[in-house]
């Protein structure tokens, strides 16, 4: 009976928004006080580089996608594993979608324009937002309370955001299903292989780059795109890397093969630059960048 | 500018070696003859037990003792547990005892506990031991200590890579994120504060069910935890790190069945050795002593 009039309650509670129409920011106030046998104990709201008051080093990875706020609730109920909303609020849809690319490893939209669920643990993006709700110990209350909490929240964003433009660009042939993260700091993009540790091509805030996997696990090939803020950058950062990676790279000999017997390509067009690094064969490389360049 | 590396250097580097396959900070293996020298390898101790969780899902403290025991004896070349300790406090030693408080994945109360009563047993006054982490700025025992032991969780980071025992120190920082810029690759030069320089007498990373994966920087989900059962203990922080990071990447390409690495790299352990020379990340320059469960091992 217990559980019956708690799935009531959240179904009742589903009905309410947390935003008052119109309303751009997530207010922390908005949040409710208590669902099912939960109240809220602890207010979270943390302005800027204050998330460092919250998660120390971690706050980094939100402020690189140019953190407002954070805001949010710990919720904790008798005999309850404790419920932690955290609503962070990117300066930009693609900057929440960003984020989101970080952590995600499939494609799902149970909650916003894209979510990952877990038995502890949701996460989505949604406009401006990047959202997750989590519990420290999953019993099947703890389970339905996030899931509720990630409907509420969801439900309470009004709008949807664009994704960056520039994963258009990227080739859908052989891309794995959510296998590339968007940013515009220098620090992601040795996420999914090493390729210098500097900012070797000049990425910063002003850019929007994706890093994209292709291929099976035992022949994986990675695209890089970056859109400057002109061409002139874009050429700067494309000689750069050729100096640094492929001197012998030429207009002649566009295609490097390495020591490990990958290989190498790099170009621009227009404001872009476009790079491929540990391509299976010549044949594969010169296939993906053609790709690459014809939707650029 | 000169000193910075690329892929292609290190491929270069190492198109003469053998290549496993492995990486090392997302680097091919022997790629790391920068910035070290020739000398005495650096001693590391890797226990594990298998029967550390056999009584269910909280790790047995006898057995988490005998392992330290076993692994401080070891690294100190001591016949027993007593003379072990001996060697690295002395009764009128002023011990801080640095472990981890976050709260998703704390250094094990239970660690804390033993790391204390051997250090009461070596002859350390009780007054004059404390464990802290967040206060040690103005923790009497710590702004006083003439010796520091290390002691932390393995587990990645969202910034740094991992948390290590490099980056244990960080709360001794008076604005501790001055460390940030460049994923915390200047970690080591914690290691020159006034109040740590010099003291550390130990350092300990946990590996009993390390966290080798995060979804958010808050994410500490069990199901990227695995248990290991295992320490690491070494006076030298780097190498101790190098072996415990190791460890987290062999497990991160096993679980996801591709290379998966560290997303940032966990740059400030390269960095502590071939900037800083803190100690030694090159596996070429460590003495790894693996005693104990083999299995699955991943160094």
């Amino acid at each position: 009976m217990t559980r019956i009039i708690y799935y009531l309650f959240f179904t009742m509670m589903c009905c309410s928004n947390l935003f008052a129409s119109g309303q751009k920011k997530f207010p922390v106030d908005s949040l409710p006080e208590t669902f099912g046998s939960y109240r809220a104990t602890d207010k979270l709201n943390y302005i800027g580089k204050e998330l460092y008051d919250y998660i120390n080093g971690g706050a980094e990875l939100y402020l690189s996608y140019g953190l407002v706020s954070m805001t949010g609730c710990k919720y904790n109920g008798d005999g309850l594993p404790q419920v932690t909303v955290e609503i962070y609020e990117m300066t930009s849809p693609e900057n929440a979608f960003g984020v989101y690319t970080q952590g995600r490893d499939k494609e799902a939209y149970d909650y916003g324009q894209g979510s990952q669920s877990f038995p502890d643990f949701i996460f989505f993006w949604k406009d401006r937002y990047f959202v997750t709700v989590s519990t420290q110990e999953v019993i099947p209350e703890s389970e339905q309370a996030i899931r509720y909490m990630a409907g509420l929240i969801d439900k309470s964003i009004p709008e949807k955001g664009e994704k960056p433009a520039i994963i258009t660009d990227l080739p859908q042939e052989g891309l794995l299903p959510a296998g590339f993260l968007y940013f515009h700091h220098y620090i992601w993009l040795n996420a999914y292989l090493f390729i210098a540790d500097y900012n070797i091509i000049n990425i910063d805030e002003n850019c929007h780059a994706v890093l994209a996997k292709y291929g099976e696990a035992d022949a994986r090939s990675y695209l890089l795109l970056v859109a400057y803020s002109n061409e002139e950058k874009a050429m700067e950062a494309c000689k750069r890397l050729q100096e640094k990676y492929a001197p012998e790279l030429s207009a002649d000999n566009p295609f490097v093969e390495l020591e490990d017997k990958t290989w190498f390509t790099v170009w621009t067009k227009g404001n872009k630059l476009g790079a491929i690094f540990n391509g299976q064969t010549q044949e594969k490389t010169e296939k993906l960048s053609k790709y690459a360049i014809n939707n650029m | 500018m000169e000193n910075l590396i690329t892929r292609r250097d290190l491929l270069k580097k190492t198109a003469l070696m053998a290549v496993g396959g492995a990486l090392l900070l997302n680097r091919p293996v022997g790629a790391w003859a920068w910035g070290t020298e020739e000398g005495a390898k650096s001693k590391v101790v890797l226990i594990r037990n298998q029967q550390l969780f056999a009584g269910g899902n909280q790790p047995d403290s006898d057995i988490a003792g005998g392992m330290l025991d076993e692994a401080i004896r070891t690294l100190t070349g001591k016949k027993n547990t007593k003379e072990a300790w001996a060697s690295i406090v002395k009764p009128a030693d002023i011990v801080g005892i640095k472990t981890n408080v976050w709260d998703k994945f704390p250094t094990p109360k239970i660690v804390n506990d033993l790391l204390k009563e051997r250090v009461l047993q070596a002859g350390v006054s009780e007054t004059n031991v404390s464990v802290n982490d967040r206060g040690v700025k103005d923790d009497p025992v710590f702004k006083s200590a003439t010796a520091l032991i290390n002691v932390r969780p393995m587990r990645t980071h969202a910034w740094s890579g991992v948390g290590s025992c490099i980056k244990n120190y960080i709360m001794f920082s008076p604005q501790p994120s001055s460390y940030h810029d460049d994923s915390c690759a200047s970690l080591a030069a914690l290691y020159d504060l006034p109040i740590v320089k010099g003291k550390t007498r130990l350092h300990v990373l946990i590996l009993f069910n390390p966290l080798f994966h995060h979804r958010t920087p808050q994410d500490a989900s069990e199901e990227y935890m695995w248990k290991y059962s295992g320490l690491i203990a070494g006076f030298d922080p780097v190498a101790v790190d190098s072996v415990g990071l190791r460890i987290i990447q062999g497990k991160r390409n096993a679980f996801f069945q591709e290379d998966r690495p560290l997303n940032p790299p966990a740059k400030h352990i390269e960095v502590a050795d071939t900037r800083y020379h803190l100690g030694t990340a090159d596996p070429a320059k460590i003495e790894l002593v693996k005693l104990g469960w083999d299995e699955e091992s991943y160094c």
